[in-house]
């Protein structure tokens, strides 16, 4: 089992690091706590992903004199970059809503704005 | 005789294109972009029609982005479930037209250019959802969709709206993320992002890693479509959302899930390799509970838009229930139910768009007695209550008799009497609605002297409501279209 896991630390990670921000969107009454904890369970994702494309001993499939397989999976890198342009995207539009409600609501505590409801 | 193969990415290019240079077109006049947008929309529904028609004579066929052949390249592919597209434009059109007035009373004349694009951006993202083959595309065309989604609910400038939308963002966002997980573990397993390669590929994968993928994907799905116990961010959202996107979100964008959950079963009924069983019989209890719970809630409700809201869980419950029972009536019932059910919450939600537009109140007991000043509106209103209730011969009866029929099918007739205990709650907060509308005395006598909607918002209601009727007396037409893809869903259980 510990060995199993040992090997697989880096999806191991991942999880891990999913279930943290998981416990930060569902505790934390800070809309920004809040949204950090998307983020942390954003970044578990991509890290999963990315880990998925790592070959032992491989490099960076970079054509050119002197380079010789096995080289790393791009394509999860590839992919994630397009994750990351739409984490951003989704952080740009959580943060503008969050001034808004600061703005109408004058704050940003969960359990406040439940009472302004 | 195959259409002119680009066309099925120009469905995708026509409506992104256009959503992009929406702000252009419209910086010196707003009602440019409003003209701008109902064209672009219009053409793409020239073309979603070429397409249905195509697929509905010849069967699925694919285009593959770029030349690149699968499973390298990009593929696009039409099937009989991806003719959601024609509801989508067809919504998406009336929309448009029904949002002319509206945005010019409800928000600065700036914005309306951002508002068009935003709205040409989710349709776009949906019709993507609609026609993908690849994998990762059907991520990044449903982040598309549900970006534009939060932000458009935010648009309506309600003291909550803001609100709503962060509420939405944070379950659509982590309900994003799952769904990206599982996608990733079905690419570690197989190799391929392109549906039919991971299809064939799967046989063999080792159960564990399956199992937590098509769980994750499920999840996902269910909280986009909105099941009980993950519906939590869909009533504040939908009813605080403008009319028109209300129309939007209700009618289409929930259904995204939907159409995601057929593909997850296009790949899992396919490669063989996933036991579905046990996670069929967790959506039969979704759904039936959904309906219930929905109906339930929806009882409560005095906000028009809320309990419209609450009727939307209720009946995504009678699609999630016809997919789950995995048979082949519960399944047709359930893929018209896409369709019918787009057209009917539309034609409810447009149309109280309509009311609350012209007499400034939201609540059934403010709106008592506004049939006799406004006898369109209420009218077609009340045409899509009944169609949603499932009376013969509307729309919302045949999809509903044919997941009662497949309950029985596949053995479980419990939760065909779910469906008819769940018919009869929603039975009743339609009749309550309806009855305050006609006959109940008004509160304000005020509201007596309003007048009937602007043609831009009348004209669109009225079709969808003719629509209604059309569909339910021609029932059998989108049945006997849905009814191939069903079967070659089911082919691998069995026949159905």
């Amino acid at each position: 089992m510990i060995a199993a896991l040992w090997h697989n630390l880096d999806y191991a990670a991942s999880v891990i690091l999913f279930c943290i921000g998981l416990y930060a969107v569902i505790t934390k009454e800070n809309l920004i706590k809040k949204f950090m904890g998307l983020n942390i369970m954003e970044t578990a994702v991509f890290a999963f992903i990315v880990a998925i494309g790592v070959v032992d001993g491989g490099e960076a499939p970079i054509m050119g004199p002197g380079v010789e397989p096995p080289f790393i999976n791009p394509l999860p890198q590839a992919l994630i970059l397009t994750g990351i342009v739409v984490a951003l995207s989704t952080t740009a539009l959580a943060l503008s809503l969050i001034i808004r409600i600061w703005r109408q609501c004058g704050t940003i505590e969960a359990n406040e704005l439940r009472e302004v409801e | 005789m195959t259409p002119w193969p680009p066309l099925l990415a120009l469905l995708i290019v026509v409506p992104l294109t256009g959503a992009v240079i929406t702000p252009v077109v419209g910086r010196t006049r707003a009602v440019r972009s409003a003209n701008w947008s109902l064209g672009v929309m219009l053409a793409t529904s020239v073309i979603a029609l070429v397409l249905v028609v195509q697929v509905a004579r010849a069967g699925p066929f694919s285009y593959v982005v770029g030349g690149w052949l699968a499973p390298y390249g990009i593929e696009l592919r039409f099937d009989e479930f991806g003719a959601v597209i024609a509801v989508i434009c067809l919504l998406g059109t009336l929309a448009m037209v029904f949002s002319r007035r509206y945005a010019a009373r409800a928000m600065a004349e700036q914005r309306i250019p951002y508002y068009y694009a935003l709205l040409l951006l989710n349709l776009t993202g949906m019709i993507g959802f609609a026609v993908t083959g690849d994998l990762f595309n059907l991520f990044v065309f449903m982040e598309i969709l549900s970006l534009s989604g939060y932000a458009l609910v935010a648009v309506s400038g309600e003291k909550i709206a803001e609100m709503a939308a962060f509420k939405y963002l944070i379950m659509g966002a982590i309900s994003s993320l799952v769904i990206l997980l599982a996608i990733g573990i079905l690419y570690a397993l197989t190799g391929s992002l392109n549906m039919a390669d991971v299809t064939e590929r799967l046989g063999g994968a080792p159960a564990a890693p399956l199992a937590v993928a098509f769980g994750a994907l499920t999840l996902g799905f269910m909280v986009k479509a909105a099941a009980f116990p993950l519906h939590i961010w869909l009533p504040d959202a939908h009813a605080i959302a403008p009319s028109p996107v209300s129309a939007i979100l209700s009618g289409l964008v929930v259904k995204v899930g939907i159409i995601g959950m057929l593909r997850v079963y296009q790949i899992a009924y396919g490669s063989g390799a996933v036991d579905m069983r046990t996670l069929n019989h967790v959506l039969m209890w979704l759904g039936a509970l959904s309906i219930v719970m929905g109906a339930f809630f929806a009882v409560f409700q005095d906000d028009i838009k809320m309990m419209l809201a609450y009727s939307t869980i209720s009946n995504i419950g009678y699609i999630i229930l016809g997919l789950g029972l995995a048979s082949s009536y519960g399944m047709i019932g359930a893929s018209v139910h896409v369709f019918n059910h787009a057209i009917i919450k539309a034609t409810l939600f447009l149309g109280a768009g309509a009311l609350i537009f012209q007499t400034g109140k939201r609540t059934l007991t403010d709106l008592a007695g506004v049939g006799h000043a406004m006898p369109w509106t209420v009218a077609a209103i009340s045409v899509g209550a009944i169609s949603i209730v499932g009376i013969p011969p509307t729309a919302g009866f045949v999809c509903k008799w044919y997941i009662a029929l497949g309950a029985v099918q596949a053995g479980h007739p419990f939760f065909a009497f779910a469906l008819v205990f769940g018919a009869l709650f929603i039975f009743i907060y339609y009749i309550r609605m309806v009855n305050a509308f006609y006959f109940r005395q008004p509160r304000d006598p005020a509201i007596l002297e309003v007048t009937e909607a602007p043609a831009s918002m009348l004209v669109p209601v009225l079709i969808l409501a003719s629509l209604c009727l059309i569909m339910g007396v021609m029932g059998s037409v989108p049945l006997s279209f849905i009814e191939p893809a069903v079967h070659r869903l089911l082919l691998p259980l069995g026949g159905g």
